[in-house]
């Protein structure tokens, strides 16, 4: 009797079913950065208006890497419903906080798709989140440091921190 | 599509209920679907999509809604002419018969990574 299902795709259901869900996770991150963006834009933080519009575009990407990902594997995937985001913001403070838990959420999410990957024993799928494990290792770096930017520039240089915020990189990966 | 209307000695029988069965055809790779005397084939990938289909009908909600429209939900298989108007009892009988088949799936799955083999 063949195995139709592994005929199929190798990707078993339990991690397809969690790929899918990180691909809406991704997606509604992009459409929080977007908003981000348009609240810094409205509020003349241009730097930081580009940076999260940079923010959006790259969480668009790590949805697209895993949708293509399930359909050349033979696996179903769903274009996500996206909720509605929040607009509005208190601070430009607050839109980095509301940032770094975001990217937060995501890492604990990749390493819950990890432990099922492994429980499946797919190690093809596991092959690929190894690289969101560096990304967001990344993305967490640079929420946090522009957090610790916002204590060692004055209140009252708001547009300088403007600029500083938009420069932070991370250039020191230590898997490379 | 690939339509059947009667049932073929080589369909091995993968799961059954009292109100339906679930055959696979290794010849055309197809899985069948017998419910309310018919047959329909699905490929591997078109019988999960509708599984999910079945499982995210919104019973509860069947159950206790007064509304006429909440009464039966209409499904239609993935590239299929067949079309299923179900009530809530239907559905329930419906998943339980490709839960069971989805778990069979899977067993011969596992029994393939094993190195065993079905006839």
């Amino acid at each position: 009797m063949k195995d139709l299902a592994r005929l199929r795709t190798p990707v078993k259901e339990s991690v397809e079913l969690a790929l899918n869900q990180q691909i809406q996770m991704e997606m509604v991150s992009s459409s929080k950065y977007l908003a981000m963006a348009g609240w810094c834009d409205r509020n003349g933080f241009d730097y930081s208006a580009g940076f999260f519009y940079k923010q959006s575009e790259e969480e668009r990407g790590h949805a697209m890497k895993l949708f293509h990902y399930l359909c050349d594997q033979g696996a179903t995937a769903i274009s996500p419903e996206v909720p509605a985001v929040a607009q509005e913001f208190d601070t430009l403070r607050s839109v980095f906080e509301g940032a770094l838990e975001q990217e937060i959420a995501v890492t604990d999410s990749i390493n819950r798709i990890i432990a099922v990957c492994r429980r499946e024993n797919d190690f093809a799928t596991e092959e690929l989140l190894r690289w969101y494990v560096k990304e967001q290792m990344e993305e967490e770096y640079i929420a946090r440091r522009c957090l610790d930017l916002f204590d060692q520039i004055p209140a009252d240089q708001i547009f300088e921190l403007d600029k500083q915020l938009s420069k932070v990189t991370y250039d020191g990966n230590v898997f490379e | 599509m690939y339509t059947v209307s009667t049932r073929s000695t080589d369909w091995i029988e993968i799961f059954r209920t009292d109100k339906g069965v679930v055959y696979q055809c290794d010849a055309t790779q197809r899985l069948i679907l017998e419910f309310w005397d018919t047959y329909t084939a699905l490929s591997a990938r078109d019988f999960a999509q509708f599984r999910r289909m079945v499982e995210t009908v919104d019973v509860r909600q069947m159950a206790l809604s007064t509304d006429s429209a909440h009464d039966v939900e209409i499904l239609t298989p993935p590239r299929s002419e067949r079309c299923y108007v179900l009530t809530l009892c239907e559905i329930i009988h419906l998943r339980e018969l490709l839960s069971g088949a989805q778990m069979m799936l899977e067993l011969n799955s596992l029994l393939r990574e094993c190195g065993c083999t079905l006839p």
